[in-house]
């Protein structure tokens, strides 16, 4: 099932799009007030339409009921005295008042009640007559007692609801006017059915509801059409700005107009001309500082292999010399030696700072450049009296290494080892897992205080000045380590215990480029004996 | 006979001073401060071995080692400032066999000229690799009836690796064999020098048949 169908992940999504798109939310606002507006504008024209429909029916009905009171009101007065045949006259009067009374659609129904007490003599209509009409059903008392007090003889009214035979209730109007009929009141209840004008309503609201909804919908694309006008400039210049970031120093905006786009788009213009001027700038200074790193390199070391030479070839003979030019000559040689290491890892130092490092990346065992740099520095270990260790528990395969940077960490570390070791045995631990390899040096010497711990990997920092050192170490040998460390991507770590010794631990990627998540190896590196 | 050395370097100082020490040794050095003049000064010594500066007025080293090499398989060593790759893979690829960088001392400098200037171990006197026929003793190689002009360091290279062809050599084997390092090991000298050896003898240096890549470990000979 694809992301956009999970329904659990839609108010994430639809948040998310809410954040992130201005457009969304100003169009969605302004069709919502518009909306809103275009509701409330119709409500009251229906409103309005509706009152002015209904009176106008009112009116006419009104005017109907009156002429068919009074035609209904002339056959009752015709017939006074004489013929008693009530049920005659009172279907020629219903006949009458039915004909004066006809509306266009719906229907008509009547009925004659009689109203408080029979007057006079004389026989009387029965109190009450209609066409199937249950006056008591669909009037209310107010309209009966309405016209029971009338006294001028006017059309009553009232707005009811009918329900028809089929059980749907439409609207109706009701009206109720005297009548005398042998000097008894009667009253005249016309009711009439006004679903034709409601259906006038019906259209007229339907009009209404499609107008505003169109209207909803073109003040909405209008708002979008505005918003691009608006916001496509400022993702244009949102875009180029990340191309800008990105390193491509020559995108411009277009400038259009002399509008505000258009100042944005000259002042980002300047902007990125800046940048470009002075990134431009920082490149040739950068270029000139490695060029002038490199011109030193060569200017210096020629005169010093000059010297070393002739430092060597004076050391060789040393033994035709007297004791104080002897020494003289292995001061000066030794010395040449250290000024040497030390000009080398300053110009490392400074093509790190200008990272102008090459990698030589390359299959390479791991176990077997710790052999090599234990074979290297087992001479120096020997005279210092440090047994040199490998501890490594084997099936390895290849990392993708830089062997040269990675041995000079080796050679750099067991060296400081050996250096700090009191003449203690020395281990050199390898391991590696699917993603890592780890080489860790272990010694049992003094240690290193906690405070100096964290800056062992400091330019020129040394734990303690005094001591005697045989590497003839500039000071850079961890910084540099540290640097060479981190260009694959992997972890130089340290660990010391005052009295216990030093473990410091390389780790890194197998694979260059890969992500390093944990060590093989411990810190200190222990055996899983002593783990346990 | 001592062995006629040239040194092509700019610096008086470090010139004299080579000097000093070769003669010590037991060579027969001779100078050339100039790139524009090197190559006649070669033609003219017919040096046993050329110590040749990268830098250098006139024409650059790396010019000046393609030049030589272009008429001859005399070792080339360098004398690089910079141990930069840019520079040292230049001037292998230039041809140059080997090179040492400044500041060096001179025992690994003379170390260096006599791992160069070592004569091949004597031993079988034809080697047949694929369709190659080695003639140790000539240092010759020939294909059919074609002779292929190798460097003497090229000839080792593929000696080394012919002479024991079910034997797979890391590069660091090769370093110690064929250029006498012990420890240093720069593995650069071995793969440009492997690539110079393929595009003179492989049909197709891009798909090996006779100096294979055995990923991860070295290379050896193909059959």
């Amino acid at each position: 099932m694809p992301p956009w169908l999970d329904p659990r992940a839609w108010p994430e999504r639809v948040a998310r799009l809410w954040r992130s798109s201005l457009q969304l939310r100003t169009i969605l606002a302004t069709v919502a007030l518009s909306a809103a507006a275009a509701l409330a504008v119709g409500i009251a024209i229906d409103v309005s339409v509706g009152d002015s429909l209904f009176d106008a029916r009112r009116d006419q009905l009104l005017t109907l009921s009156a002429n068919a009171t009074n035609a209904g009101q002339e056959v009752f007065d015709s017939t006074s005295g004489g013929d008693t045949d009530f049920d005659t006259i009172i279907l020629e009067a219903a006949g009458r008042i039915l004909t004066a009374a006809a509306t266009t659609s719906g229907g008509t129904s009547y009925a004659i009640q009689l109203i408080g007490q029979p007057s006079g003599g004389g026989p009387l209509p029965p109190n009450s007559s209609s066409t199937g009409l249950d006056i008591a059903a669909v009037v209310s008392p107010e309209l009966s007692e309405a016209v029971a007090d009338d006294t001028q003889e006017r059309v009553h009214w009232q707005s009811i609801a009918i329900t028809r035979a089929d059980g749907s209730v439409v609207p109706g109007l009701a009206t109720a006017s005297p009548l005398t009929i042998q000097s008894s009141r009667y009253a005249l209840y016309l009711v009439y059915d006004i679903s034709d004008t409601q259906d006038t309503l019906s259209v007229v609201q339907l009009a209404l509801a499609l107008a505003g909804f169109a209207l909803v919908l073109l003040i909405g694309a209008i708002t979008w059409i505005v918003l691009r006008l608006v916001v496509g400039p400022v993702q244009r210049a949102a875009a180029t700005s990340r191309r800008l970031a990105a390193g491509e120093l020559d995108v411009r905006l277009p400038v259009k107009g002399d509008d505000v786009i258009a100042t944005l788009a000259r002042s980002f213009n300047g902007m990125a001309e800046s940048l470009r001027g002075q990134i431009t700038q920082l490149a040739e200074l950068s270029t000139v500082q490695q060029r002038f790193v490199s011109d030193v390199s060569h200017e210096l070391r020629t005169p010093l292999t000059t010297i070393r030479l002739a430092a060597d070839v004076l050391a060789d003979r040393a033994a035709d010399f007297t004791p104080e030019t002897a020494r003289t000559v292995e001061l000066l040689h030794t010395q040449v030696e250290r000024f040497e290491g030390l000009l080398a890892d300053l110009l490392e130092m400074s093509r790190f700072d200008a990272g102008a490092v090459e990698m030589e990346i390359e299959p390479v065992n791991a176990a077997r450049l710790a052999e090599n740099a234990i074979a290297q520095m087992s001479a120096l270990a020997e005279q210092k009296g440090s047994e040199l260790v490998l501890v490594a528990s084997g099936g390895f395969v290849e990392a993708d290494l830089d062997a040269r940077r990675i041995r000079r960490i080796l050679t750099n570390l067991i060296g400081n080892a050996i250096d700090h070791g009191e003449g203690r045995p020395i281990e050199v631990w390898v391991d590696s897992d699917a993603d890592a390899v780890a080489i860790a040096v272990r010694d049992y010497g003094v240690g290193i205080k906690a405070e100096d711990l964290e800056r062992v990997f400091d330019r020129f920092w040394r734990a303690d000045p005094s001591r005697q050192r045989t590497t003839g170490g500039s000071g850079l040998g961890l910084a540099i380590s540290l640097e060479d460390a981190a260009l694959h991507g992997g972890w130089l770590e340290a660990w010391s215990a005052p009295g216990e010794g030093s473990a410091f631990r390389l780790t890194l990627p197998r694979r260059h480029g890969g992500r390093l998540i944990a060590s093989p190896l411990g810190l200190p590196p222990e055996t899983e004996e002593d783990e346990r | 006979m001592n062995e006629r050395i040239l040194v092509v370097d700019d610096d008086p100082a470090l010139s004299e001073m080579l000097g000093i020490v070769l003669r010590s040794e037991g060579f027969d050095p001779a100078f050339c401060a100039d790139g524009a003049t090197a190559l006649d000064a070669f033609r003219a010594e017919k040096p046993d071995i050329v110590l040749l500066d990268l830098m250098l007025p006139g024409k650059d080293g790396i010019e000046v080692c393609r030049e030589l090499r272009a008429e001859s398989g005399t070792p080339v060593i360098m004398l690089t400032a910079k141990s930069d790759t840019l520079d040292v893979v230049g001037g292998l690829e230039a041809g140059a066999d080997d090179y040492v960088a400044k500041p060096f001392n001179p025992k690994e400098l003379v170390a260096r000229i006599r791992a160069r200037l070592r004569p091949a171990k004597p031993g079988t006197d034809t080697i047949r690799i694929g369709d190659l026929v080695l003639d140790v003793a000539g240092h010759e190689v020939r294909r059919g009836e074609e002779r292929i002009g190798l460097t003497p360091l090229e000839f080792e290279l593929l000696l080394a690796l012919a002479s024991r062809p079910e034997q797979v050599f890391t590069r660091e084997m090769l370093l110690e064999q064929v250029w006498g390092y012990q420890y240093k090991a720069d593995t650069r000298l071995v793969n440009v020098h492997v690539q110079r050896l393929r595009a003179k003898i492989e049909e197709d240096p891009d798909n090996p048949r006779l100096v294979m890549t055995v990923r991860g470990i070295g290379y050896r000979a193909g059959s």
